[in-house]
């Protein structure tokens, strides 16, 4: 009880001077402001990343691949092996009455940028009739979709904002072949996503396998009987993995990148901030010597000094944590960002402001420790006798 | 230079305040270093690969390699200088995870001198590679890894099969090579011929060509040329110089320049923020001693300098110590990034900063101290 008034009546008294002392309190503010505004701008970006790449993911879509490969690109599946696939137990079947199996071949060719010209590879997907029950979420926003047996594509529109030759009614040359761009379509990615026919496409690569066989599940339970019909039986040496893993691994690549570059220019940052949090609390304390002298001599105890110091400290970070959040917001939400080749809308979330809050209390606590401990040990008579 | 004791003693007056400023900026400087340096050392690294080699691979990736064939019509290009071709395949020593990786290529120096930063082969190594239609190089490192030595014969085991339908290959070691940016796997390397014949399956076909042209200007326009001639074949090629190919690794790096530039001027906002008021805090606390100072026959522009001094003196040397440790670093990124190193550009342009900073930082509590009359500062207002 005693405490917690004296806690109180100190923090009272530590905040009321605050504005006398606004240049040192400002370097504490500014100092997490920028440690965490940079954190969290930097997190922004694999935050973008995965709420693009992730956006339609259903748990009701499963993705087959050969057991031995560690991702689609290594796996192939014969098209003889399409039937067993399709008798499969568990998947879904569309209006006609079949069943939703999309057999997908992955080849990649090259692309010329928009902005420097240069080649970047990107990933043709030929895929057998039965896309559009698959993904329903896709939506053709110009021309309409491909024919089978024609060498026509269409590209995701955000194929058309970073390359050239990918609007409708575009020829792209492939494999000794003009291929007509005949529909641009909006769905979840980060990178550009072209769509062909999926025979087509194996004859005109020379290819004769499948990577992989995209299933429509009858609903998220299904997924174990499809692994435990997978087990059963011995000519199909294939594995599922969920949608979400699948895109998963994906994005491992790239966020893990980035989110080890920004913790660790954060954490730099988040070091020096306390550092120059520390250096003003021990000014602020030098400066109310003989206050606080005078606090010790009529009885006020050394722990809710420390309390009081610290919670000062704490009380002057989270502002600057919000600004930084806010600075963030302001700067970056929403802004196009394209490392790695992919491409996405960096994302400020609430999360992200919260993660910066509990930054900023971390650097107040560690910043204002020592001086805390100076303060509550300051020699009454020596300080008293300085006046 | 006689004003350099005061403002020692200056800096020294609160050493666990001054201590504490000298760790800030150089943490803060170590970041810059880092930051600026990677972005400046990938631009020289790019810079410095050769744009007069032009490398000719499948335009389908992954797909089937290219005719043997495409040797001679490569050559027969103008403005192409010489061409040399390299194919190869991964194996492993007794254990799976013990990856080797067998390059194959023509026993002559075409290939070697186009990477001679990275493989060196003696002449007499070549020329033992050239008799032995088997033989391999191997490095000293993989040598003493699985106790090879020359004369030796060691079985690799393969996803390439040999024409006797196995997926062992039979190597005898004839010599060495130094190789200076070993990778994870080891490498050996072999005669393209020994391997084109004994392989089951792609027989006649070669990985990757490397054509040097007489004029690296028209290293773009060259590879147009040579990607036309073998359009509409079913091998069509994809053709790009080694710097175009470095560019583009590197762009993932260049896409970040936005981001570093706002960490960068995050960093140094924050740091001229906390020395003024560091500066500001210090001035106040010694007002008495500036007004004594000014008794004594000091003038507004001594007093100006000595605090100017004091920050600059700070600012430097908690910069050099910063963009020392980021040097320190450099070396570990060479992991991710080969042949990166910090530039010295970065730490001139570092040090022009921290005076920036200094200069700036300390002029408002420098004027101050300088303002200062010396009745109100001995009264203590």
């Amino acid at each position: 009880m005693n405490f917690a008034k004296q806690f109180w009546a100190l923090l009272r008294l530590n905040l009321a001077g605050t504005l006398t002392r606004l240049g040192l309190v400002c370097t504490i503010v500014i100092g997490v402001a920028c440690a965490v505004g940079v954190l969290v701008s930097m997190l922004a970006m694999g935050v973008g990343a995965r709420r693009e790449a992730m956006g339609d993911v259903s748990p009701n879509r499963a993705t087959l691949i050969s057991v031995d490969a560690p991702s689609p690109a290594q796996s192939s599946i014969a098209q003889d092996e399409a039937s067993l696939i399709r008798d499969l137990p568990g998947i879904r079947r569309n209006a006609a009455g079949k069943p939703i199996v999309v057999f997908q071949v992955t080849v990649f060719v090259q692309a010329r940028s928009k902005i420097d010209r240069t080649h970047t590879g990107f990933p043709v997907m030929g895929v057998t009739p039965g896309l559009t029950d698959y993904q329903p979420e896709l939506r053709i926003t110009a021309g309409r979709l491909f024919n089978p047996g024609l060498h026509e594509l269409i590209a995701s529109n955000k194929c058309a904002r970073q390359y050239t030759d990918f609007g409708v009614g575009a020829k792209r040359h492939m494999r000794g072949g003009d291929w007509l761009v005949v529909g641009n379509f909006d769905l979840a990615s980060t990178v550009c996503l072209v769509f062909g026919d999926g025979d087509t496409i194996l004859s005109a690569f020379g290819r004769n396998t499948y990577n992989q066989a995209n299933v429509m599940l009858e609903s998220p339970a299904a997924f174990a009987d499809l692994t435990t019909a997978l087990k059963a039986n011995p000519s199909l040496h294939l594995k599922a993995q969920h949608e979400a893993e699948i895109f998963e691994q994906d994005l491992q690549q790239v966020n893990g990148i980035l989110n080890f570059v920004s913790y660790f220019v954060g954490a730099i940052m988040a070091l020096a901030a306390t550092i120059g949090a520390a250096n003003s609390l021990y000014a602020i304390v030098d400066g109310r010597r003989r206050e606080l002298a005078i606090l010790r001599a009529v009885g006020f105890n050394s722990a809710p000094i420390i309390a009081s110091v610290v919670s000062e400290s704490i009380l002057l970070a989270l502002p600057g944590a919000l600004i930084g959040a806010l600075v963030a917001w302001l700067l970056f939400n929403g802004l196009l960002a394209s490392p790695f080749g992919a491409s996405f809308h960096m994302a400020v979330t609430p999360s992200l402001a919260l993660l910066g809050l509990g930054w900023a209390l971390g650097i107040g606590a560690l910043g204002g420790l020592l001086p805390a401990l100076r303060a509550a040990h300051v020699p009454v008579t020596a300080a008293l006798r300085a006046i | 230079m006689k004003y350099l004791p005061l403002i020692w003693s200056g800096i020294w007056r609160k050493p666990g305040r001054t201590a504490l400023v000298l760790l800030q900026v150089a943490v803060a400087f170590a970041l810059f270093g880092v930051l600026q340096g990677m972005k400046a050392g990938v631009d020289r690294s790019v810079a410095n690969t050769r744009a007069d080699v032009l490398f000719v691979a499948s335009a389908d990736f992954g797909g089937t390699p290219l005719p043997f064939s495409y040797f001679d019509r490569l050559r027969s290009v103008p403005g192409i200088k010489s061409v040399s071709f390299a194919d190869g395949f991964v194996g492993t020593y007794q254990r799976p995870t013990e990856a080797v990786y067998v390059l194959a290529i023509q026993p002559t120096n075409l290939w070697l001198t186009l990477v001679p930063e990275i493989f060196q082969v003696l002449p007499k190594d070549l020329e033992a590679l050239a008799k032995t239609r088997d033989g391999a190089l191997i490095t000293t490192d993989i040598g003493k890894k699985y106790g090879w030595r020359v004369g030796d014969r060691i079985p690799l085991t393969s996803n390439t099969l040999h024409v006797d339908g196995s997926g062992t290959w039979t190597f005898q070691i004839v010599g060495t090579f130094k190789d200076h940016e070993p990778g994870e796997a080891g490498l050996i390397v072999a005669n393209y011929d020994y391997l084109d014949k004994a392989r089951a399956f792609n027989q006649g076909s070669v990985r990757n060509f490397y054509a040097v042209i007489a004029e690296p200007t028209r290293a773009a326009e060259m590879s147009d040329t040579i990607d036309e001639l073998f359009v509409n074949s079913p091998n069509e090629t994809n053709t790009a110089s080694f710097r175009e190919n470095a560019q583009q690794q590197m762009r993932s790096i260049g896409d970040l320049n936005f981001l570093i530039r706002s960490v960068t001027s995050a960093v140094l906002v924050a740091l001229l923020f906390s020395i003024t008021t560091m500066m500001m805090q210090t001035i106040r606390e010694r007002t008495p001693e500036f007004a004594v100072l000014k008794t004594l026959g000091f003038s507004n522009r001594a007093i100006f300098l000595m605090v100017v001094g004091e920050s600059l003196l700070i600012c430097v040397a908690a910069a050099l110590i910063g963009l020392a440790l980021a040097m320190g670093v450099f070396p570990y990124t060479a992991k991710f990034i080969p042949g990166l190193s910090m530039p010295l550009s970065v730490v001139a342009f570092g040090l022009i900063g921290a005076l920036l900073v200094a200069l700036i930082a300390a002029a408002p509590p420098a004027s101050r101290a300088a303002r200062l009359q010396v009745v109100d500062g001995l009264a203590g207002r």
